[in-house]
């Protein structure tokens, strides 16, 4: 009966629940669901990374390409998020070009990449004004359960981590590109952005990561990206408004999340070894 | 269960197909013999001397409304010929997706058909138990409410609050105490409507 | 190319750097000797041999359905939604219908993959539908549509077929009522060799046709799906050049591995079917 009940009154049984303090799944208000990360498993690309957050998936790759840098800065590569929001994770997507909500999530990643100065784009040039790096960094997501910025966030360090690029050697006065394979060299990433999501239910309550019905049924979203113990990124996009103390304790809330993303990430390329 | 269930695989031959035994839910007839349609277990179901051989999906079953099933839906819009509403429920199970659906003003209620006006029977957000009619147009499903155990179960007032009913025709809001006209459905005992359901099957 | 204004664009134009390595180009006399050396393939298999299959379903909570294959390292992830309306549709239709989509993730193919789907992916999603109508109850939901949907997160060869016996797999997960269970194999050609479940390399080696002058240029692949029980081919594909005089062997030996598969969907099926026995026992228990 519990069943037909969720499905005919969806905003009433949430509200049962969370007037117990407790929310469908188990969880208490600001419980994360666990996190896993795996590194490094498709080797057509340059660097990838598969989590879990929860139930959701995203499986992110990274290949690298040769171009020209821009005139107006010549020391410097190129970094092109995408995420894919495909109709496989989830019956709200149709086939076709990428959704609204695709093309903000997008967005949204590649401000955290540039806020963040994770990447330095002076790291991918190769030569001046003549030949540097693209980074594709394209992120598919396979189960669509909510909080899925987070997850791409993770992903994207965990991909980043090991990427490795091969030497090049550019001869500027014949315009010849060699390329060596047996000598790579790992991009480094200067810092760890850590992402976390918050749903605003009825106005008042606020729930960390959200799954894909909490964030359906909610009346805001808010995610806030972490760098570090700095503040890299919020996003709210409209919603219910949010009073200044509850967004301190949102951001307090979430730099729990950074020591424990840490040593994830350790412990992941760790097994890579 | 008290005994190991049988669990077949789709293509799998279970026996012959003959006088005693017939193909049921879940199974299909080629060339004399029964095979299984789904990846669950074997059931087996007599009925009139003859054995019924039925397969239930182990997870939750791919249904689709069919003539005659009862049905939950939500009414979404209402104009004065008919109310569109979704199907969420067919009998127990509740639909991944809902289903499109109307009802037509000539099928809310069986009596003085020509006097029914669909605002004063349905509003949208109202959860109705309807049944099932055969299919005549191609692409919606068309639902009555001609009969007393159907009609509007949960509603609410203009002003939000939970409504009870408190005759075929009018239901009260529980906090305002102001009545609003339904087309109301006599709501069974558990144990009474679930004969109702299995019955209309 | 138009500019793509629902997604982030690089620069204009980029190269893969694989172009600029020193290959060391061996004549294609040379590649064909290394394809099975000592009997071993490169990857030390007989000719014949399958790579191993690992199968799960239930990987997307979301989807009714779904099936996640891996061909040692060729991954594929398929998923299976709730029949639904065929939108736009004016008549009436009898049977039902299926959806396919088959797609390559960017990073999984050794060139980067844009994100429309390009002729080969309509062509295989094509290849799927046309094998999966085979074996779905179509009668079963008139008017109706399935969704299919596979997503190749690593192509390493044989994706085609990994993807059909994977969406075999999840519409069975999915409850979906079907025929029979369904299983495909990929062949590869090339001269003499014959060599199943190729990898990228070999279905380069086997796509080309190395020696145009002579009449034994035997080249290309085939992808053939089987229904178990009935032992029906739901789906033959072929390109390049085979004589009609070896296509029955060929045929054979594709039958063989299709039936060598069958045994990892079943255990794969019954575990699942357990599972949820298991727990809405437990359900009623309580």
């Amino acid at each position: 009966m519990a069943e037909q009940y969720k499905s005919l009154h969806p905003v009433k049984y949430y509200r049962d629940y969370l007037s117990h303090n407790i929310r469908p799944d188990g969880r208490v208000f600001d419980t994360f669901r666990p996190v896993i990360l795996n590194t490094g498993s498709i080797d057509t690309a340059d660097g990838s990374a598969l989590s879990k957050l929860g139930q959701t998936t995203v499986v992110c790759g990274i290949k690298a390409e040769l171009c020209k840098p821009k005139a107006e800065s010549p020391n410097k590569g190129f970094v092109v998020p995408n995420l894919d929001l495909p109709p496989l994770c989830s019956p709200k997507f149709r086939p076709g070009p990428p959704s609204d909500q695709a093309q903000v999530l997008s967005q949204l990643i590649n401000d955290i990449i540039e806020n963040s100065q994770c990447i330095d784009l002076t790291d991918l040039c190769i030569f001046p004004d003549k030949l540097a790096w693209c980074l594709y960094i394209d992120f598919i997501c396979l189960d669509f359960d909510g909080s899925v910025v987070d997850a791409c966030i993770i992903a994207l360090v965990g991909a980043l981590k090991t990427v490795k690029l091969p030497f090049v050697d550019y001869d500027a006065a014949l315009d010849n590109i060699q390329v060596n394979l047996e000598n790579t060299r790992p991009l480094p990433v200067h810092s760890i952005p850590v992402s976390t999501t918050f749903a605003i239910f009825d106005d008042k309550i606020i729930l960390a990561d959200p799954t894909v019905e909490e964030e359906n049924l909610c009346t805001g979203i808010i995610v806030i990206v972490l760098k570090d113990d700095e503040l890299c990124c919020v996003h709210k996009p409209g919603g219910s408004p949010l009073s200044s103390d509850e967004l301190l304790g949102c951001i307090e809330k979430s730099k729990k999340k950074v020591p424990l993303m840490r040593d994830l990430l350790k412990t992941a390329l760790q097994d890579v070894g | 269960m008290d005994d190991e269930p049988l669990i077949c695989l789709p293509g799998q031959r279970l026996c012959l197909c003959d006088k005693t035994y017939t193909s049921g839910q879940g199974t299909y007839e080629r060339q004399g013999y029964i095979y299984s349609q789904l990846a669950g277990y074997v059931d087996i179901v007599e009925k009139d001397g003859v054995k019924i051989v039925e397969v239930h999906s182990s997870g939750e079953q791919t249904v689709v409304p069919a003539q005659g099933d009862i049905v939950t839906a939500q009414i979404s819009i209402i104009t004065q010929a008919y109310a569109k509403c979704f199907i969420k429920c067919v009998g127990d199970t509740v639909l991944r997706r809902p289903f499109r659906a109307i009802i037509r003003k000539e099928d809310v209620r069986a009596t003085e058909k020509d006097r029914v006006e669909i605002y004063k029977s349905f509003r949208p957000g109202d959860i109705v138990l309807g049944r099932v009619l055969p299919i005549t147009e191609a692409h919606v499903y068309q639902l009555t409410t001609a009969e007393n155990e159907l009609g509007v179960v949960i509603a609410h007032s203009e002003r939000g609050h939970p409504m009870v009913p408190i005759s075929w025709t009018e239901m009260q809001c529980s906090k305002t105490f102001i009545k609003e006209q339904r087309k109301v459905a006599k709501v069974l005992p558990e144990k009474i409507s679930k004969d109702f359901m299995q019955s209309s099957k | 190319m138009p500019i793509d204004h629902k997604r982030i664009n690089g620069p204009e134009d980029t190269l893969p750097y694989q172009l600029f390595t020193k290959l060391n180009r061996k004549s294609l006399e040379q590649k064909y000797k290394e394809l099975v050396q000592d009997g071993k393939r490169h990857d030390s298999r007989a000719p014949l041999e399958h790579r191993k299959i690992f199968m799960k379903t239930g990987v997307v909570s979301q989807a009714k359905g779904s099936a996640y294959i891996e061909v040692e390292k060729t991954k594929v992830m398929v998923s299976v939604f709730d029949p639904r309306e065929i939108p736009n549709r004016q008549d009436y239709s009898l049977k039902g219908e299926i959806y396919c989509e088959f797609k390559f993730a960017p990073f999984s193919c050794e060139k980067r993959r844009l994100h429309q789907l390009d002729a080969e992916e309509k062509q295989y999603s094509q290849i799927m539908k046309k094998a999966l109508e085979a074996t779905v109850c179509r009668h079963e939901f008139p008017n109706f549509q399935v969704d299919i949907y596979a997503l190749v997160l690593h192509n390493d060869g044989s994706a085609l077929s990994a993807a059909i016996t994977a969406a075999g797999l999840a519409l069975s997960h999915a409850g979906v009522p079907m025929y029979d269970l369904i299983t495909s194999a990929t062949l590869g050609i090339q001269k003499d060799t014959i060599l199943i479940d190729p990898t990228t390399i070999e279905e380069r080696i086997c796509r080309t046709p190395f020696w145009k002058e002579k009449e034994d240029n035997e080249h290309g692949l085939v992808v053939l799906s089987m229904l178990h029980t009935h032992n029906q081919v739901a789906q033959f594909y072929q390109s390049g050049s085979i004589s009609l005089d070896k296509l029955p062997h060929l045929i054979e030996t594709l039958e063989k591995a299709c039936a060598d598969t069958i045994p990892v969907i079943q255990q794969c099926l019954v575990k699942h079917v357990i599972k949820t026995i298991k727990k809405s026992s437990n359900v009623i228990e309580v």
